[in-house]
């Protein structure tokens, strides 16, 4: 088995990535535009380009691929469109209501708007059954199953052609025969409906999330079926030597036959590779704390990783839903190129969250769009090149942006289109900045302790006034910043998440032969599935964590325990470890008082070789030779017009250094170095930038 | 709109996300590091920025409660100090006689000074769970003076120049119970304060204290002409709104609360007039007033964020004098303020409102209508009490445009509050919970439908369980806007019903034993309708009753809209000629 390559294929909302990595280091990129009706067209217009870039047919290259990996963002997009199917709920009587009421909250944000709906249900009143039957904290059967109220609910299901039916009950982390029973009739009554329970994709205590999430996944599972067996068959058909490996929302990969099970494990997998990428990135510089920014057309996604570590999300509102399922944390902003400057009502300038999109877009894209975006403001600020052709299609115009920016803001605040532009571009560098800061400081970390990784195609334009805002010193920007999340994806490993409940108050005398027998089988399971999907057991690696809390309290902090059996001795140890953690979350600890388990999760991964980053050769060549032309561009508020040399990176060689005020063109990116910044090329492909002492 | 000119607009916009941010970090510290669940679950607690006059700059999107009563209090409490303000104290207050909300709510200040001259305050406040007196957590019905119902706290220092006063916090905390959870939520608060300065000096620095303030002047001249815009857009005039308080069983009658709202121009004065304070614990004083006028006025004008004291300099407001329910004096008890008569003095002034501007203000919300329980559970033998967060969660208001959210109340919360997951409750207590969910024609009829309240049902496990119900809502259902008219009262008022042998309803504030196998079930009441039922769009009625929302009956009675048996199939002439009655 020797094989080349590694494809990575990453599924965007308006373009397609491809990366194919080779073992021997070279790393290649590729994108073409998504077709979302049927994803195999552009993945077949993506392997036709490299094929042609290769020279090797399409099979060939697909032969000689260990591993072709998918992120989709075909469960993300149902969600959005609200394109699901149609789902009936099974859930204990008395509590159909759980996902309407929602804890009673309604979001931040809109507290006195009188024309903000509630989120649209997933499942309608009218579809969600109740069956009485009802376990009780204990696990004990208050109340034993009632199986008319299933077999009525599932004739009502026919009756309204039903697609999927999500099954959960209160306490069916406890006593899931209930939910398994249910779950049977359904299969047998009604062939070819898609049904799937609480224990089962989320057995996690706490009823509306459990609930929120089953219903979710059973909303999104048909469509991700439908997708993945076409994927599947299309490269079955090519050759592939093994199955296609689909991305997961928790950073790790699975085979579609787990996907289009678990829909809801994908649903934000887009900008899940982006920390593992980063820290990869950074690794020839010695570098463990990372924040990846990846700003797109519409939208800004923040994830940070500390010590090499990622960090999972575990119980948040996703798209306005209750998700619990485990997904790598990422902090969504609506800042991107296309994002709308506008006057708010107070006569302020505001920046986003409206966007463009692609359709109109900006207004320099000549397509229609009226509205002054971000990238008009960096086209109009000399940091784009006007002209510059995008996708093949598409002319920058910069008077269309200029006659934007002065129409939609620069008139209505009384400022010159310079300055009005200029403005935008703070207002949102300002606004992703809030949010990194958040995403820090919300975990206890300063964000001048990190090194800014870029990713995305526009983020290049903003990252030295990122840094500059956030006092960063480091910003790390590889030339494959564009196609960032499929080259995460092609250096992921296989990894499922396992999740059981057993809430006990914790000490020496504490039934610890249940969280053993837990363990045991989530593992057991874990190992099976990468068995499955042809991972040796030399390769797999369990890590295993508790969720505690002080009893009495509302929110559980996620202990990481190492190996091997709890046993009364150990006891001390996994206390100590939840003392410690909480003092680092949150500056104090208890020690003398009780501490109560909830949850426990363990992680079963499959670990998968790693590509290596190319080596960029050195060069006797001068920075000069790179240098293209010189622009006017803007780099302050007042207007001051400086023109700034424009270098061609494809041209520069390891080691160079390029000086700010600049502009450094990619072909997928371009990097903007503000006055008192440099660049330099390091031989990863990675512009390494910092302050210089100018 | 074109701003003033005095200011650079690009800068404006910076130093408005810089204030946000600061507001936002003060908030998550107190969520992250307090103690108490009324902090970390039930965000009973809000944070805000004054500058040094001083005037509110920003209030974040916490509880309404707190929205008005921040204002009066910061000013009582520095006009307290006077001269006597240094660099390094941090303040501490909760008295209502100080314009303080109720004694629960204990709020910190830290003034925020930048070379040695007053810059800024950082502000936090937030409901502790325990305040020392007679009655664990701090409600006590039976106290007829305010003497009677916890510590009260004048404006006082705890830190002085940067020293803490180890033996005020000391005296302080030793009045209160639970010691070690009140000093972590005391902690909580001087963490969140001192983010707040450290992200206020920060922009200090960057930007200088002239154009910070020239900035926040700005900030608060276009709050100022935006609110004023809306007054003009109502007719010249008076206009008169009322509501009225239930007896909850105290014995003192239904009150009734009314409010004269005059708008000039671009200038509006409200007017409260309310009876005279009563010995039992729903006495308003001024500073929580404010904050019943101001959420009644938000009904009206909705004003999307940033909030700040600009907002009202249009808005004057008399409450009427002292010793009235809404202005009341010492030593009149106090503590249930915030909900009761809050909640109705919030309706009468949003009905001043709708009277101005009949269709563009938004119908009432289901009032606080909710139980307390406590008991000994049986599998520890340890005593608990708790406030069912799950059991106030009453129905929204409709508006112009949409139905009431289901499940977003109470008003005073106005859906800012989190009830606990019903599986948390039941591995804490010893409890079975068999049904929280929507409340059938619950929510007012109108053309938008009000929306659901709930039903929390629960039965305890092998122990008898006290049940505490307080609230209103549960005589006077809540009232609708512009035309929307309730028929069928009975489903959309509050109420405690307890099933088994001795099978009960309540209407009042009560506190009642329930048996082993006895099932107590809490109903709260929905939000208002708007506009009259008769021209909701039959699809809409008939999709109601699919889901269950609306009955069959009620369709009918209320909305005059007839279905064929057991089908949903429309009866057109019947709808027909039951909606040409009307309109």
């Amino acid at each position: 088995m020797n094989y080349k390559y590694r494809l990575g294929i990453d599924a965007g909302g308006t373009f397609t990535d491809f990366v194919l990595a080779e073992h021997s280091g070279a790393v290649h990129l590729f994108k073409s535009p998504s077709t979302p009706d049927d994803g195999t067209r552009a993945i077949h217009a993506g392997l036709t380009q490299i094929s042609n870039a290769m020279g090797r047919s399409i099979p060939e290259l697909i032969q000689e691929c260990d591993l072709c990996i998918n992120g989709t963002t075909v469960a993300l997009n149902a969600l959005i469109e609200h394109k699901g199917v149609k789902v009936g709920l099974l859930c204990t009587d008395g509590h159909e209501d759980s996902i309407e009421i929602r804890l009673g909250h309604k979001e931040e944000g809109y507290r006195y708007d009188a024309s903000y709906p509630p989120a649209p249900m997933l499942v309608p009143r009218h579809l969600r059954k109740p069956v009485r039957g009802r376990v009780l904290a204990d696990g004990s059967v208050h109340t034993p199953l009632n199986e008319d109220d299933i077999m009525a609910a599932i004739e009502y299901f026919r009756r309204q052609e039903v697609e999927a039916v999500a099954i959960s009950f209160v306490w069916s982390v406890r006593h899931p025969e209930h939910e398994a029973r249910a779950k049977a009739l359904v299969e047998q009554h009604l062939p070819g409906v898609f049904a799937c329970t609480g224990s089962e994709v989320h057995p996690q205590v706490r009823e509306y999330t459990r609930t929120s999430t089953t219903v979710v996944n059973a909303y999104l599972s048909p469509v991700m079926a439908k997708y993945v067996r076409r994927i599947d068959q299309y490269f079955k058909e090519l050759g592939a030597k093994s199955p296609v490996r689909y991305f997961q929302s928790n950073g790790g990969l699975a085979t579609g036959r787990i996907m289009q099970e678990r829909a809801v494990n994908a649903i934000n997998s887009g900008p899940a590779s982006a920390p593992q990428a980063g820290l990869y990135i950074a690794q020839p510089f010695g570098i463990d704390n990372v924040i990846t920014v990846d700003m797109g057309g519409t939208s800004f996604d923040i994830t940070l990783a500390k010590g090499g570590q990622t960090n999972l999300n575990h119980d948040i509102d996703f798209l306005r839903y209750r998700i619990g399922v485990p997904m790598i944390q990422v902090e969504t902003l609506g800042a991107g190129g296309g994002s709308i400057a506008h006057i708010n009502t107070f006569g302020m300038l505001e920046v986003g969250p409206q966007s463009a999109g692609a359709t109109p877009g900006p207004a320099c894209y000549g397509k229609g769009g009226e509205n002054p975006t971000v990238t008009d403001a960096n086209l109009a600020l000399g940091y784009l090149r006007p002209n510059a052709v995008l996708g093949g299609t598409i002319v920058l115009d910069e008077q269309k942006a200029r006659r934007a920016i002065q129409t939609g803001v620069a008139e209505p605040l009384g400022i010159s289109i310079e300055r009005a532009a200029y403005g935008i571009s703070t207002i949102v560098n300002l606004n992703m900045a809030n949010g990194i800061r958040r995403v820090s400081i919300e975990r206890g970390y300063d964000p001048r302790d990190f090194a800014l990784i870029c990713a995305g195609g526009a983020t290049g334009m903003h990252i030295t006034a990122l840094a500059e805002e956030l006092g960063v010193e480091t910003v790390l920007v590889p030339k494959l910043a564009s196609c960032m999340c499929a080259f995460g994806q092609v250096i992921s490993d296989v990894k499922y998440n396992f999740l059981a409940s057993s809430p006990m108050r914790l000490s020496a005398s504490s039934p610890l032969e249940e969280l053993n027998r837990l363990f045991d089988e989530m593992e057991q399971k874990g190992r099976a599935q990468l068995a499955d999907d042809g991972i040796g057991a030399e390769r797999v690696r369990v890590s295993r964590s508790l969720e505690m809390r002080y009893v009495g309290q509302i929110h559980e902090c996620r202990v990481d325990i190492g190996p091997g059996r709890i046993t009364p001795e150990r006891i001390h140890e996994l206390l100590d470890a939840f003392h410690r953690r909480h003092e680092a979350l949150f500056t104090y600890s208890e020690p003398g008082s009780a501490v109560e388990l909830v949850n426990l999760e363990s992680t079963v991964t499959g670990l998968v070789d790693k590509p290596s980053l190319p080596s960029l050769a050195a060069s006797a060549s001068d920075v000069s030779d790179a240098l293209e032309s010189y622009r006017d561009m803007l780099f302050d508020d007042q207007g001051t017009v400086v023109s700034a040399p424009v270098y061609m990176g494809e041209k520069l060689a390891a080691g160079h250094t390029v000086t700010g005020p600049a502009v450094i063109e990619e072909p997928t990116t371009t990097l903007v170095i503000r006055p008192g910044w440099q660049a330099t090329l390091h031989e990863s492909g990675c512009y390494r930038v910092t302050h210089w002492a100018g | 709109m074109q701003t003033s000119g005095k200011i650079d607009p690009i800068t404006l916009a910076v130093v408005r996300g810089a204030l946000e941010t600061a507001q936002r970090e003060m908030t998550l510290t107190l969520e992250k590091t307090g103690r108490s669940s009324v902090f970390n679950l039930a965000h009973d607690y809000s944070n805000a920025l004054f500058d040094h006059h001083p005037e509110m700059i920003l209030q974040g999107q916490d509880i309404p409660i707190h929205l008005g009563s921040l204002i009066p209090a910061m000013k009582a409490v520095a006009e307290y100090f006077g001269d006597d303000i240094h660099e390094g104290d941090v303040i501490y207050h909760n008295d209502p006689a100080y314009k303080g909300s109720h004694i629960l709510d204990c709020c910190m200040y830290k003034p925020v000074f930048y070379h040695g001259e007053l810059v800024f305050w950082a502000v936090c406040k937030g409901h502790l769970t325990d305040i020392g007196g007679p009655v664990p957590a701090g409600y006590n019905p039976a106290a007829t003076e305010i003497y009677a119902e916890g510590l009260r706290i004048p404006p006082v220092k705890l830190w002085d120049q940067g020293r803490r006063r180890e033996d005020v916090v000391n005296l302080l905390l030793t009045n209160m119970r639970a010691r070690r959870d009140q000093e972590g939520d005391l902690n909580a608060q001087f963490g969140a304060c001192r983010v707040g300065e450290r992200n206020l000096i920060a922009l200090l620095d960057k930007y200088g204290v002239a154009t910070v303030r020239a900035a926040i002047a700005e900030l608060k001249d276009m709050a100022d002409r935006h609110m004023r815009t809306l007054i003009r857009s109502i007719p010249d005039g008076e206009y008169a709104g009322e509501a009225v308080l239930e007896d909850a069983g105290h014995g003192h009658g239904e009150l009734t609360i009314r409010t004269k709202v005059t708008v000039k121009d671009d200038q509006v004065h409200i007017q409260v007039q309310s009876p005279p304070q009563v010995p039992y614990f729903i006495n308003s004083y001024a500073g929580n007033s404010m904050s019943g006028i101001y959420l009644g006025l938000m009904m009206f004008a909705q004003v999307p964020p940033p909030y700040n004291e600009g907002l009202y300099r249009c808005v004057t407001v008399d409450l009427g004098p002292e010793g009235t329910l809404c202005n009341a004096k010492e030593p009149a008890p106090h503590v249930n303020c915030t909900t009761t008569p809050m909640e109705t003095l919030t309706d009468a002034v949003r009905k001043a409102f709708e009277a101005a501007a009949p269709d563009r203000v938004t119908a009432s919300w289901g009032h606080a209508s909710g139980v307390n329980i406590a008991g000994i559970d049986p599998r520890t033998g340890e005593q608990y009490v708790t406030m069912v967060l799950a059991s106030i969660i009453s129905g929204a208001g409709a508006t112009r445009e949409m139905d009431g959210w289901h499940a977003c109340g109470p008003l005073c919360c106005f859906g800012a509050l989190s009830s606990g997951d019903i599986e948390l409750l039941e591995y804490a207590y010893p409890i079975v919970i068999h049904r929280y969910g929507l409340s059938t024609d619950s929510g007012g009829a109108g053309q938008m439908r009000g929306g659901s309240g709930t039903v929390w049902e629960v039965e305890p496990l092998g122990h008898e369980m006290t049940v505490i119900a307080f609230g209103e809502g549960r005589q006077i259902p809540t009232m609708g806007a512009s035309g929307a008219r309730d028929v069928m009262i009975e489903p959309k008022l509050g109420r405690l019903e307890v099933d088994g042998e001795d099978a009960r309803i309540y209407r009042q504030n009560t506190i009642t034993t329930i048996k082993q196998g006895e099932r107590a079930r809490n109903i709260n009441p929905g939000g208002g309708g708007f506009g009259h039922p008769f021209k909701r769009p039959v699809d809409a009625v008939v999709n109601d009753v699919r889901n269950g929302l609306v009955s069959r009956e009620a369709a009918r009675i209320e909305y005059g809209v007839v279905l064929k048996d057991n089908s949903l199939i429309v009866d057109l002439a019947q709808t027909e000629q039951l909606r040409a009655v009307c309109c």
